[in-house]
C-alpha cells in the first residue's frame, strides 16, 4: 500500500505556501518568527520565575516565617536563578539577534534558518524539561543555579528533579549554541552591499561579541553537566576533591562568560536607543566596537573570582584579569555619555529605560570591582551582598535594556507603538521597586546575611532591610503587570485592526531595519524599494542628512 | 580585630572611589537631561585623545588597585608568626565540630545546630589561632561575618588559615555556602577567652568557658 505524501499548498507562481496558525510559527524558517518565538517564550517565563521570585520574597519578609517550607524554599531559588540566566536573559538576547541582525545588514534572512529553528527547539524543550521537575516525587533539583557537587550528586539530591534539571539545561543550553553559530556566520557572511564591518550597527558588533563568548564557552558549561550526570551514575567520582573543584572551574569557565552574554546585546540596545533619541550618531563607534571585543576576550580569563573563597585558586591573578575589565567597560561608559552629552534629547519610553540603565547598571559594576578584590569578596562572597550586585547587573541594568529594546524595536516588530502613558508607568515602577528590593541587599549582605537561607532568626536583624526588599518586590509585582496589560492590549488592538499604524520609521532611527516596512515583508526588504546606500554605521541618518542638505 | 583589618582599609577606598564615580555620572546624566532638551545635536563623532587619556588613566587605576590591594592581603598573615593553636573544624550536614588536638583533654565541640544548641569555637584572645577546615560530606563555608572572613570546606580537602582575635568576646559564625536543608541553621558562635580561661578548659576544667 503506499500512502500519498500530503500535497503542499501552492502559489500562484509554483512555490510552496507555508502553513498558517501555530504550525506556521514553529515550522517557519523566517528568522523574524523564529526570533519572535524565542523572545516571546523568553517573556512568559520571565513573569514563571519572577512569580518565584514574589514567593521568595513573600518568605523571607519577616523572621521566622513559614509561608514555604525550607525544600520549596530552596526548589524555588534554584529554579528562579537557572531560569532566569539559562531561560530568559541568555535566549531573549540571542532571540534579539536572531530577528535584527539580518534586518541591521540588510540580509534577506539568516544564515543557517533551520538550524536556528531547532536551536528554538531545543530551547522551549529544554525549558519545559527543567520545569517539569516539579512534577517529580521529590520536587523539582534544589541546588542552585551553579549546583556544585557533591551537593547537587546522586547521594546528596536522589531526586528525579535533578536530573530533569541537567537534561533541561543541556538541551537549552545547546539550543543556544546554534543560535549563537547562526548569528555570528549572518552577521560574518550575508552583509549587504556597502556594509563593511566597520559600518555595521554597535548592536551587531555586540552580537558578533556575543555569539563569540556563546561559542567558546558555552560548551564548558555542557561539559560541566556531562562531569554531573557521569557522577551521578557513579557517585565516587565526586569522592575526589579533584572533580569537585575541577566541576567548579568548568562551570565557571561558562559562567563568566554568561554574564557578559546577558549584558552586550541589552547594553548595545541601550546604545542604539540613546543614539537615536540624542538625535545624534553614536559617539566613539569605534572604541567601543574595540571594547567590546577586548572585553569578550578578557571574560574567558576571569572564572577563578567566583572561586576566591575556595582556597583552591591564584587568586591575585583572577583579580587582575577581573579588575582589567574596568578599562573597556570605561570606555563603553565613554561611548554612552559622549553621546548623551553632545546629543538633543527626546525622553521617551524606550529612552527612560535607556537613561535608568546607565546609572543603575554602574551600581552593578562598581560593586562587581569591590567583590573583584579578593580582601572584600572573602566577606561578602555567598552573602546577599553579591545577591545585590548580580541583580544590579542583571535587573537594573540588563532587564532595563531588555525593556527599551521591547518599547523601541515593538513599532517595527508588531507595526504600532506601545502604550505610551503605561510604558511611563511601568518604567518609574520598576525604577522605584528595582531600587528599594536590591539596594537593601547590599546592607544585608555586608551585616551577615548569607545567600540562600530560606528564613533568619528575629534577633539577627535582618527583618527591617527585608522587609523594604519584599515591599520594592511588590513595586515590581505591579510593573510588570502593567507591562503585560500593555503588551496584550496592544496585540489584541493590532490583531483586530484597530490599532494606529506606527509607520516604517517612527522614532527617526539610524540603522536598515527602519528602512523597511513595518513590520518587514517575509524577505526582510520591499523589492519595490532599493535600500538606502550603506554611507555609515547610520546609513538612515546619512540618508535624511543629505535630503536635507538638497544634496 | 586585628585579623581583618585590611578588609576596612580596601573597602573604604573602593567604596569612596565608586561613590565618587556614581556622583559623578549621575550629575553628567542630571546635567544632559535638564540642559540637552533643547540645543542642536553635535556632529562629533569622536575624541580619539581625550579617550586614549582616559584608557590610560581607567587602565593605570585598575594596575594600581589590584597591586595595592594584593600587597595588602599579603602582609595579613605575617602577623602570626608564633606557634599557633590549631582547631580542626569540620562542616557536616547541618552543623560544626571543633576539635582541639593540642589540648591535653582533647576537647571536641559539637552540636546538632537545632534551637539554641549552636557549637562554640573557644578561642584564646590574643594568640593566633590556626584553623584547619573540611567537610564531612558537601561543601560547606565558614563565615564570621564580624571577621570579615570566610573560607570553604570541601571534603576531602583541608583549607588552612589563621587568626587571632585581639580582644574577647562573642561572635555569630555561620554556613555561606548553600549545603541543603538546613542551610539556613547552620549557625555557630566563635568566643574569645582570656587565655588563662582557655587553657584551664583546654586541660578539661569542667567550668563552661
Amino acid at each position: 500500500m503506499t500512502v500519498a505524501p500530503p500535497a503542499a499548498r501552492r502559489d500562484g507562481a509554483g512555490r510552496p505556501v507555508p502553513p498558517g496558525s501555530w504550525l506556521g510559527w514553529v515550522s517557519s524558517t523566517d528568522h523574524k518568527r523564529i526570533g519572535l518565538l524565542t523572545v516571546g517564550t523568553s517573556l512568559v517565563l520571565l513573569l514563571v520565575f519572577g512569580v518565584f521570585a514574589l514567593l521568595m520574597r513573600t518568605q523571607l519578609a519577616r523572621p521566622d516565617e513559614t509561608f514555604l517550607a525550607a525544600q520549596a524554599y530552596d526548589q524555588l531559588f534554584t529554579l528562579h536563578g537557572s531560569g532566569m540566566i539559562y531561560m530568559v536573559m541568555t535566549p531573549f538576547a540571542l532571540g534579539m539577534g536572531v530577528y535584527l541582525v539580518p534586518l541591521q545588514i540588510g540580509a534577506p534572512g539568516i544564515a543557517l534558518p533551520r538550524l536556528t529553528l531547532l536551536g528554538y527547539w531545543l530551547y522551549a524543550l529544554g525549558a519545559l524539561t527543567m520545569l517539569a521537575g516539579f512534577a517529580a516525587p521529590a520536587g523539582a533539583h534544589a541546588g542552585g543555579w551553579f549546583s556544585y557537587p557533591p551537593l547537587a550528586d546522586s547521594a546528596y539530591s536522589p531526586g528525579a528533579g535533578t536530573d530533569l534539571w541537567i537534561a533541561g539545561v543541556f538541551v537549552a543550553v545547546t539550543g543556544t549554541i546554534l543560535m549563537g553559530w547562526a548569528v555570528l556566520w549572518t552577521v560574518l557572511r550575508r552583509r549587504t552591499r556597502g556594509m563593511t564591518m566597520l559600518r555595521l550597527p554597535v548592536f551587531c558588533w555586540a552580537m558578533i561579541a556575543t555569539c563569540l563568548m556563546v561559542i567558546g564557552a558555552f560548551p564548558a558549561l555542557l561539559a560541566a553537566l556531562t562531569l554531573l550526570a557521569v557522577g551521578r551514575a557513579d557517585a565516587s567520582v565526586f569522592l575526589h576533591n579533584t572533580w569537585n573543584i575541577g566541576y567548579q572551574h568548568i562551570f565557571w569557565f561558562y559562567g563568566h562568560p554568561v554574564v557578559y552574554v546577558m549584558f552586550f546585546p541589552y547594553l548595545a540596545a541601550v546604545a542604539e536607543v540613546l543614539a537615536v533619541f540624542s538625535g545624534r550618531r553614536f559617539f566613539g563607534y569605534r572604541g567601543t566596537a574595540l571594547s567590546l571585543l577586548v572585553f569578550a576576550a578578557l571574560s574567558m580569563s576571569v572564572w577563578g573570582h567566583h572561586m576566591f573563597a575556595t582556597g583552591q585558586v591564584a587568586n591575585d591573578y583572577y583579580s587582575l584579569t577581573s579588575i582589567a575589565l574596568l578599562v573597556p567597560a570605561g570606555v563603553e561608559y565613554f561611548g554612552m555619555l559622549g553621546t548623551l552629552l553632545g546629543g538633543r534629547l527626546r525622553a521617551t519610553t524606550p529612552m527612560l529605560f535607556a537613561l535608568a540603565f546607565l546609572p543603575q547598571f554602574l551600581i552593578g559594576g562598581l560593586t562587581g570591582i569591590m567583590v573583584g578584590t579578593p580582601v572584600i569578596d572573602y566577606h561578602v562572597t555567598d552573602s546577599y551582598f553579591v545577591v545585590a550586585h548580580l541583580h544590579y547587573v542583571l535587573f537594573a541594568g540588563s532587564a532595563f535594556g531588555l525593556f527599551a529594546a521591547v518599547y523601541f524595536w515593538f513599532p517595527k516588530v508588531t507595526g504600532t507603538r506601545l502604550d505610551d502613558r503605561m510604558g511611563r508607568w511601568h518604567f518609574w515602577l520598576l525604577v522605584i521597586g528595582t531600587n528599594l528590593t536590591f539596594l537593601p541587599m547590599f546592607a544585608l549582605g555586608y551585616l551577615g546575611m548569607p545567600r540562600r537561607v530560606s528564613t533568619y532568626a528575629p534577633f539577627d536583624g535582618f527583618g527591617a532591610l527585608n522587609l523594604l526588599a519584599t515591599i520594592g518586590a511588590g513595586f515590581l509585582a505591579a510593573g510588570m503587570a502593567v507591562f503585560v496589560v500593555n503588551v496584550l492590549a496592544t496585540l489584541r488592538r493590532c490583531s483586530l485592526g484597530r490599532a494606529r499604524p506606527a509607520g516604517d520609521d517612527p522614532w527617526q532611527a539610524h540603522t536598515l531595519e527602519w528602512a523597511t516596512t513595518s513590520p518587514p515583508p517575509r524577505l526582510n526588504f520591499p523589492a519595490d524599494r532599493p535600500l538606502p546606500p550603506v554611507t555609515s554605521f547610520a546609513p538612515l541618518l546619512d540618508l535624511r542628512r543629505r535630503e536635507r542638505s538638497g544634496a | 580585630m586585628r585579623q581583618r583589618h585590611v578588609f576596612g582599609t580596601v573597602f573604604t577606598l573602593e567604596s569612596a572611589v565608586a561613590g565618587l564615580v556614581f556622583l559623578v555620572v549621575l550629575g553628567l546624566l542630571t546635567w544632559v537631561v535638564v540642559e540637552r532638551r533643547t540645543q542642536e545635536a553635535s556632529d562629533r563623532t569622536e575624541r580619539p585623545r581625550v579617550e586614549a587619556f582616559y584608557v590610560a588613566a581607567l587602565a593605570a587605576f585598575a594596575v594600581f588597585l589590584v597591586a595595592w590591594t594584593a600587597w595588602q592581603n599579603s602582609r595579613e598573615p605575617r602577623t602570626a608568626v608564633v606557634r599557633p593553636l590549631r582547631v580542626d573544624v569540620t562542616g557536616f550536614q547541618w552543623c560544626w565540630t571543633f576539635a582541639y588536638p593540642q589540648s591535653p583533654a582533647h576537647r571536641q565541640v559539637t552540636g546538632d545546630c537545632h534551637g539554641r544548641s549552636l557549637p562554640t569555637l573557644v578561642v584564646p584572645a590574643g594568640r593566633p589561632v590556626q584553623l584547619r577546615l573540611t567537610s564531612r560530606d558537601v561543601i560547606h563555608s565558614l563565615w564570621v561575618p564580624a571577621l570579615r572572613y570566610k573560607m570553604d570546606a570541601f571534603p576531602r580537602h583541608v583549607n588552612t588559615f589563621t587568626l587571632t582575635l585581639d580582644h574577647e568576646g562573642r561572635w555569630r559564625g555561620r554556613c555561606a555556602e548553600f549545603c541543603g536543608q538546613r542551610h539556613y541553621a547552620m549557625d555557630f558562635w566563635i568566643k574569645a577567652v582570656p587565655p588563662e580561661r582557655y587553657d584551664r578548659w583546654a586541660h578539661g576544667a569542667a567550668a563552661a568557658v
